[in-house]
């Protein structure tokens, strides 16, 4: 009976070894492969990525079921008697930095599209934002050569996500001030807000005020909490 | 001669691992949105919406843990699937698995086997039809999750291939059904191993089986005959030798 007892052994461990896992990050000595994993599936990504494929939304628009999420305890609203009127810092590695107030940004060539929200969790929601390309701001600010990398910074907390240039100069990501053809609530990332679909919901920065052009990225709030950075669509 | 060839063994262990992680890593995932509709909207066809899978069956711990597996995992699943794929497509054992005439009416002698609607085991070789369904269907299944799961990766980059399947919600649902039918696939064989063919899990670890100790030699239905047979006098008694 020892192939009885070899295979009541095996399938106990093998049991016990799932039970183990559940529930679990999984064993700490998988990090570096999972991070290799990670650094493999940015270079797919990146090769996947063209500047001409679309998205677009179909069918209702979320409108009131579209979730409201920033990290900060609060709603956070630009307090204009403490930091004077908002206005958009767009800087970094260019010839002309620019600071635009909500007037001058909405006076720039804006375009209104309707498109997914990807959210990492799973969910989509059918959303009509208005707003002006970050293309754009970067063929005004004229980028210099070495810039590889976006940063976009907000005012909630110390938010920040960077992106991948190809990513940010897509013609649908957008810095936008309005949302289902109204301006943007203080739930959605008033005043103006980064959006696109072409990467996850946790890339779009809210209550946005600095748009820096960089050399090298720098993370961001949930990229080095662990979820993914490149995070495309 | 040696029942699975090496090949054969290694990959299919390691699938064993990257499907658990799989499955546990994209229930997890799952849980962080356990519906399909899209925000403001409705989905017909999934009545357990914003019930979350309990959490002994998920891993990764959170959502980014789960999703820092499944993404590296599916790599791991893809490359030993084409290196399955790939061997036994170059080494014959294909023909094994692959559908042939008459399976139906196999299929069906196996059924009255189980229902002991018929006494003798049918001997239908290596695999009776109904492994041979199942065995053939796993690939399949598999490459469904797979192209599925692309979809919603990467659906605006691979936009044409979410659009086929109905759209990212569809194409989110597609790829939940996958899983469940990979899942009772899994253990439908599971269950049959230990109740019917105990003897066929060290053969997937060592290679070796012993063909005395067949279903069809200890005439073995599910939790039936599971001990191996006394040889002459059962040989004797059921008179049914065959060559």
């Amino acid at each position: 009976m020892r192939r009885r007892r070899f295979i009541e052994v095996s399938a106990l461990s093998f049991a016990s070894a799932l039970l183990l896992a559940c529930d679990s990050e999984g064993p700490k000595r998988a990090r570096p492969a999972l991070l290799a994993a990670e650094r493999w599936n940015e270079k797919v990504e990146r090769a996947l990525f063209r500047h001409r494929s679309m998205d677009y939304g179909t069918a209702v628009l979320a409108g009131a079921a579209y979730p409201k999420y920033f990290v900060s305890d609060r709603v956070p609203i630009w307090d204009e008697a403490k930091r004077g009127p908002w206005s958009l810092e767009v800087t970094g590695l260019v010839d002309q930095p620019l600071r635009l107030s909500l007037a001058e940004l909405q006076a720039l060539p804006s375009v209104t599209q309707r498109v997914n929200h990807y959210c990492v969790e799973g969910w989509t929601a059918v959303v009509e934002y208005t707003g002006v390309r970050v293309s754009e701001l970067a063929h005004r600010v004229g980028i210099k050569p070495q810039v590889q990398y976006v940063d976009f910074a907000s005012f909630d907390s110390d938010y920040h996500e960077s992106w991948d240039l190809a990513s940010a100069l897509h013609p649908q990501t957008l810095v936008a001030y309005g949302l289902d053809g109204h301006f943007l609530g203080p739930g959605h990332g008033a005043p103006a807000r980064l959006h696109s679909p072409i990467k996850l919901g946790y890339k779009c920065t809210k209550y946005l005020t600095r748009v820096e052009f960089m050399a090298e990225r720098n993370g961001g709030y949930w990229s080095d909490r662990g979820y993914e950075w490149y995070a495309g669509t | 001669m040696k029942r699975h060839h090496w090949v054969v063994r290694v990959t299919h262990w390691v699938n064993v691992v990257a499907l658990a992680i799989m499955v546990g890593s994209g229930l997890r995932i799952f849980n962080a949105y356990p519906a399909f509709a899209r925000r403001g909207d409705t989905f017909c066809c999934y009545p357990f919406a914003h019930k979350a899978i309990p959490a002994w069956l998920t891993f990764g711990g959170w959502l980014a843990g789960a999703r820092n597996w499944h993404f590296a995992a599916m790599w791991v699943l893809v490359v030993n699937g084409l290196v399955y794929l790939g061997f036994i497509y170059l080494h014959g054992e294909w023909r094994d698995l692959a559908p042939r005439r008459g399976d139906i009416r196999d299929a069906w002698e196996m059924f009255k086997f189980y229902a002991f609607a018929r006494p003798d085991h049918p001997r239908q070789g290596k695999h009776n039809a109904l492994q041979r369904a199942t065995y053939f269907a796993l690939p399949i299944v598999g490459a469904a999750s797979v192209i599925t799961g692309l979809a919603i990766w990467k659906p605006v980059q691979l936009g044409l291939l979410t659009d086929l399947l109905g759209g990212y919600v569809w194409a989110r649902y597609w790829h939940f059904l996958a899983m469940l039918l990979l899942v009772a696939l899994a253990f439908v064989h599971i269950f049959m191993i230990f109740a019917v063919d105990p003897y066929s899990l060290p053969s997937m670890i060592t290679g070796n089986y012993d063909e005395r100790l067949s279903p069809e030699e200890r005439n073995a239905r599910p939790f039936w005959h599971l001990l191996p047979p006394r040889r002459t006098a059962d040989a004797k008694a059921s008179g049914e030798t065959q060559p």
